[in-house]
């Protein structure tokens, strides 16, 4: 894998005070404020429904902050329009936690997403979609298409779409949840893999052993609707 | 591994367009509302594609008719009492001979009346020795006609009894009827245009209702309003095309149908004339062609009409 030409020297990922409320619900979030560096490794974690997702649909701008700052890529998002919007996410891969992956296409196809979308030729990009699977354990199932395959092949399938395309910034949503313990350690280290070529990774979890694994890794703990880094 | 792969899709892909619905769409094919769509324009391209096949036949075989009736006029002489009819049918004749723009004069022979009349007065022998009108076929040059009532009114003067018919009344109305037909046919083409473009309307706004998760996924795998727009356009252009190919076959096989008919009846042959429906002639051609070219064109308005509604859709949503 090749390292990334970093186009922006700062923060990939920059939250000043930022409140979120679903609404007319008390805020989910409050003054939250942090950030994410080039390369850098972090876990985001906190208990069910503390607002992990909601904060990963932020940076992914899925959802738009009640108040307060965020800039992506060094980008003011509240001045983002959509060709700034879809260039911005082209930079990033998500994983998400419900997998969102396309029933009607094979597994390849749906890995094959990311590239398909930037309008690469498919001879470009089939052999590395299809040594990605092999190595994540899906080789056997590359025409099969997600209905029929197990939590965990789904998530491995996801994961597999999210980092197909190096991007700069990696979100993942619980990537491990379906995982056994040693596939779980498996794909943990495709992660740091990808995290030592260049691409910055911020996975919501909270499994604690998932996190002992990756030394050096910051933790961002949400807890009471605050967020605190630890590390 | 790669190599079968690569086969897989290839034959995938064509298994896809002949029978079943598309797999490498990145729309997700619904094949109950996939197949309605396809039926409704399969319906509308047949009726369009008749509707303008009607159009160039009824437009060549008036202007046949037309150009039968204009080159031919008629002269009738009745039976007047004291006058020799044969004596003044030759007459006419000599004198018919003699205007500019006339080709060719014939006497309809006493005979050959009666076989004319044969249907109204039936096979008698008794009427034989009757007086009847008798006529002359006259032939002119329908490029240089002759003043044909200046004729009749002098024709009459010489020769009483005489009339002169120019079936005018009769090419006129062929004329305005031919018009009309081509103008109805014109806005029912427009009408039924119309009607596609909305049944894809509202199949796409169904469709992106029920792919919205899959759009979603789009939006953060990086596409833009662009590529979606572009997803759906060729969705709905495989579908245009497949009910358009289907429609184009029907009408196809409609004209075959008709040809074999009017091929097979003297009477239909000799009123349209063979040319207009050989596929090898020129507006048979044009007839072929032109089925053709309804059935591209409501595949192209299928991909225009989704992708503009996938545009208005999405800056409504968003
Ligand atoms: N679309 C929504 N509308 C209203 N409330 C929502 C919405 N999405 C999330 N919430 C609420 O916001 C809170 C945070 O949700 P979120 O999904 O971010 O939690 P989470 O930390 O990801 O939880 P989990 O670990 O279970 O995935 C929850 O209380 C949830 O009910
Ligand atoms: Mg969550």
């Amino acid at each position: 894998m090749q390292v990334h030409p970093n186009r922006w020297g700062g923060e990939l990922v920059r939250f000043e005070n930022v409140g979120l409320r679903y609404g007319a619900a008390p805020e989910t979030l409050t003054d939250i404020s942090f950030s994410i560096l080039p390369q850098s490794f972090q876990f985001l974690t906190g208990a069910s429904g503390s607002g992990k997702t909601t904060i990963l649909r932020l940076i992914l701008q899925s959802l738009k902050a009640t108040r307060g700052m965020i800039s992506i890529f060094g980008q003011d998002t509240a001045q983002l329009d959509k060709d700034g919007l879809t260039a911005l996410r082209r930079r990033m891969g998500i994983v998400f936690q419900d997998f969102r992956l396309l029933d009607h296409l094979t597994i390849y196809e749906n890995v094959a997403l990311p590239f398909k979308i930037r309008g690469r030729m498919e001879s470009s990009y089939r052999a590395e979609v299809i040594e990605l699977l092999k190595w994540i354990g899906l080789g056997d199932l590359i025409d099969a298409k997600p209905p029929v395959l197990s939590g965990g092949e789904k998530q491995r399938t996801s994961i597999a779409r999210a980092l197909v395309s190096q991007p700069e910034l990696l979100l993942a949503d619980e990537p491990t949840g379906n995982l056994d313990p040693v596939l779980a350690g498996r794909l943990l280290r495709l992660f740091a893999e990808l995290n030592r070529s260049g691409t910055a990774i911020l996975i919501a979890t909270h499994d604690i052993s998932l996190m002992d694994q990756i030394k050096g890794s910051r933790r961002l703990v949400l807890h009471n609707h605050h967020l605190q880094a630890e590390g | 591994m790669a190599s079968s792969f690569d086969f897989h899709n290839q034959r995938s892909r064509l298994q896809s367009f002949l029978t079943r619905f598309s797999t490498d769409s990145l729309v997700a094919p619904d094949p109950l509302t996939d197949r309605t769509l396809v039926a409704v324009i399969f319906i509308l391209t047949f009726i369009a594609a008749l509707t303008a096949g009607l159009v160039l036949f009824g437009s060549a075989a008036s202007a046949r008719w037309q150009a039968l009736l204009s080159s031919e006029v008629t002269v009738q002489i009745r039976p007047q009492p004291g006058r020799a009819i044969e004596t003044d049918l030759n007459r006419a004749a000599d004198l018919m001979k003699q205007v500019q723009g006339v080709t060719k004069v014939r006497i309809y022979s006493y005979e050959e009346t009666m076989r004319m009349l044969e249907p109204w007065l039936g096979q008698s022998t008794s009427l034989g020795g009757l007086s009847i009108p008798r006529l002359i076929a006259v032939e002119i040059d329908p490029d240089a006609p002759p003043d044909i009532p200046a004729i009749g009114r002098q024709l009459a003067r010489e020769i009483p009894g005489t009339a002169i018919d120019d079936h005018r009344t009769w090419t006129r109305r062929l004329a305005t009827l031919g018009n009309t037909l081509v103008i109805a046919s014109a806005a029912g083409l427009i009408l039924i245009m119309t009607a596609t473009a909305l049944a894809i309307v509202f199949a796409t706004r169904g469709a992106m209702v029920g792919n919205r998760e899959i759009v979603e996924v789009f939006y953060f795998m990086g596409a833009d309003d662009r590529y979606i727009a572009r997803v759906f356009q060729r969705h709905f252009f495989r579908l245009g095309l497949r009910g358009g190919i289907l429609g184009a076959c029907l009408a196809l096989a409609f004209l075959a149908l008709f040809r074999f008919v009017v091929a097979g009846s003297d009477g239909l042959r000799d009123m349209f004339g063979f040319g207009i429906i050989d596929p090898l002639s020129s507006v048979g051609l044009a007839i072929v062609i032109a089925i053709l070219a309804v059935a591209l064109f409501v595949s192209m308005l299928a991909s225009v009409v989704s992708r503009m509604t996938v545009h208005s859709t999405l800056n409504r949503l968003v």
